[in-house]
């Protein structure tokens, strides 16, 4: 389903249906998903739409940017590194393009929405929550619900550390998508309760597509520090 | 011909003139001195809002810093005209500062609660309690800041309702911030019968939080027996909610939300709230036989 469609399109895929009706006066986009309708008519002209994987923290409504994975605890040793695996959930974007410039037409998911808090009311953030288990292995996933993240602990201090959740900085999010929809992140523990995360810009091994980035598509300029501090603990 | 006692036309024009030389006029030179010194202010006044903007920029919220930028630059432009003016009437600053006091008398009594507003409101300024766009709660009202203005704050209420608060209200009264904070706690009782299962109630109602997008994983919702009354145990649950969220609603919109999924939940398992009631037994009655306390007995009182 993901990728580039012509102007008239209309596909039908895991219970989600998109579909462009000509219709009336105006083109009318139409998404029929859990048996719910959503109708939205188009006012200009346009030249294609484009369905891509997004940044998981847009619905119900945007009140964060930053997502929280939570997991089984793993003890890292001392300056050591270990891969894992790990799911998210999947948003999914739709725009339309006009002139080589995206826009956005509608944004959905398969998957419920939780919240929580990371770090203290008075400083921490809101993220959006997900809980996932850990794989050794790239795991089987729908790609319409869950993506697969390629995650690189390294523990930069001289302790052994507990870590059990990583919190990521959506605006920073490098999402690609090909037979699944991926992405490549460290998170490098500088101190017993401090770390550091960070998205990798090269594309995941059988997901050569780049998705759009959503803050690209809403023209709206982020910080030139990529990454998320984990201050308040990981576990 | 010049009337007896009027004194002469000439000698009354150079009188006037000295008097006028008194005041003074202003040379070339003082012009040029005030349009530089204006200009320097101007230009100290960018070089100052810059340079705070650099170092206040993550400390207070964009719209308050401008204020505060544009009140600076105002200060150091009124300070220029203030010390270059006087030049044009060759007047002296003792002169001047009795003016100034004058004025400062005249308008300081004349206009008290004004100049406390105006007051209250730099104070407001400089402490920076709340922003725009904050909801707070001072005084009979909660709402929304839609502004922070010299003399007043202008509040949006829950209800739609425009509200004006002079500032020196607010600055004399305790102001609750509710946007200060990222996430909130909100409190609600649930009151089940005595001979209902608590710990399936409290199960349930944990599985109606989950379910709910808004109630935040961390810190985890509690829900536990907070009291045992007389009609009645009161089952507390405690739940958290983002601010950014929460301060769209009022509390009686997320009651609505969540108290009705608990009662159709807890009602749907078989566990009742029930009202209050109290038997009375007059001295020739046998004592009540007990009963689930939902059916009034003939003759009884509830």
């Amino acid at each position: 389903m993901y990728g580039r469609y012509d102007r008239a399109f209309s596909i039908t895929e895991e219970k989600i249906s998109l579909r462009i009706d000509s219709g009336s006066s105006l083109p009318e986009y139409v998404r029929e998903c859990g048996g719910t309708r959503t109708g939205k008519h188009l006012a200009s002209e346009y030249d294609a739409i484009h369905i891509h994987p997004v940044e998981p923290v847009n619905l119900p409504q945007e009140i964060t940017h930053y997502l929280e994975i939570v997991f089984p605890t793993i003890v890292l040793p001392p300056t050591k590194q270990k891969r894992i695996f790990l799911k998210f959930p999947v948003e999914i974007g739709v725009f339309f393009e006009i002139r080589g410039e995206m826009n956005v037409l509608d944004i959905f998911s398969l998957i419920p929405t939780k919240f929580s808090l990371y770090g203290s009311p008075s400083r921490g953030v809101i993220t959006r929550w997900y809980r996932s288990e850990i794989f050794s292995e790239i795991p089987l996933t729908d790609m319409y619900r869950e993506g697969v993240l390629e995650l690189t602990l390294v523990n930069h201090c001289n302790t052994t550390v507990d870590v059990s959740r990583a919190v990521f900085d959506s605006y920073h999010m490098n999402l690609f998508y090909g037979t699944r929809v991926g992405m490549t992140a460290t998170m490098e523990v500088i101190s017993p309760v401090i770390a550091l995360t960070t998205f990798a810009t090269t594309p995941p091994e059988g997901c050569p597509n780049r998705s759009i980035d959503l803050y690209t598509a809403r023209k709206f300029t982020v910080g030139t520090f990529k990454g998320f501090l984990m201050e308040a603990g990981m576990s | 011909m010049i009337p007896q006692g009027i004194p002469n036309t000439t000698a009354v024009v150079h009188t006037l003139t000295d008097e006028t030389n008194l005041i003074g006029s202003a040379s070339p030179r003082d012009i040029v001195f005030f349009i530089v010194l204006l200009g320097i202010a101007y230009f100290v006044g960018i070089l100052v809002a810059r340079y705070l903007k650099l170092k206040m920029s993550h400390r207070i919220k964009p719209d308050q810093l401008a204020r505060l930028c544009l009140a600076v630059r105002c200060i150091l432009i009124l300070a220029a005209i203030g010390i270059s003016i006087p030049g044009f009437f060759d007047l002296s600053f003792t002169i001047l500062l009795l003016i100034f006091a004058a004025l400062v008398a005249i308008i300081g009594l004349s206009s008290q609660k004004v100049i406390s507003n105006m007051i209250g409101g730099l104070a407001i300024l400089y402490e920076c309690p709340f922003g725009t766009g904050d909801f707070i709660s001072t005084g009979e009202v909660s709402g929304t800041v839609v502004s922070t203005r010299l003399f007043s704050v202008l509040v949006r209420t829950t209800s739609g309702v425009y509200v004006q608060i002079p500032n020196d209200q607010i600055y004399s009264s305790d102001v609750s911030n509710y946007h200060a904070n990222v996430a909130q706690r909100y409190e609600y009782v649930v009151g089940i019968r005595y001979q209902d299962d608590v710990k399936k109630a409290i199960a349930i109602i944990f599985d109606i939080l989950e379910s709910y997008t808004f109630i935040l994983k961390n810190p985890a919702p509690e829900v536990f027996v907070s009291d045992i009354d007389a009609d009645s145990v009161r089952v507390k649950l405690r739940i958290w909610f983002p601010s950014g969220w929460a301060n769209l609603k009022d509390d009686v919109s997320l009651q609505i939300d969540i108290l009705p999924r608990v009662k159709a939940m807890l009602e749907a398992a078989g566990i009742e709230m029930p009202y209050a009631h109290r038997e009375i037994l007059f001295a020739n009655q046998s004592p009540a036989l007990p009963d689930t306390g939902n059916t009034q007995r003939p003759g009884g009182f509830a």
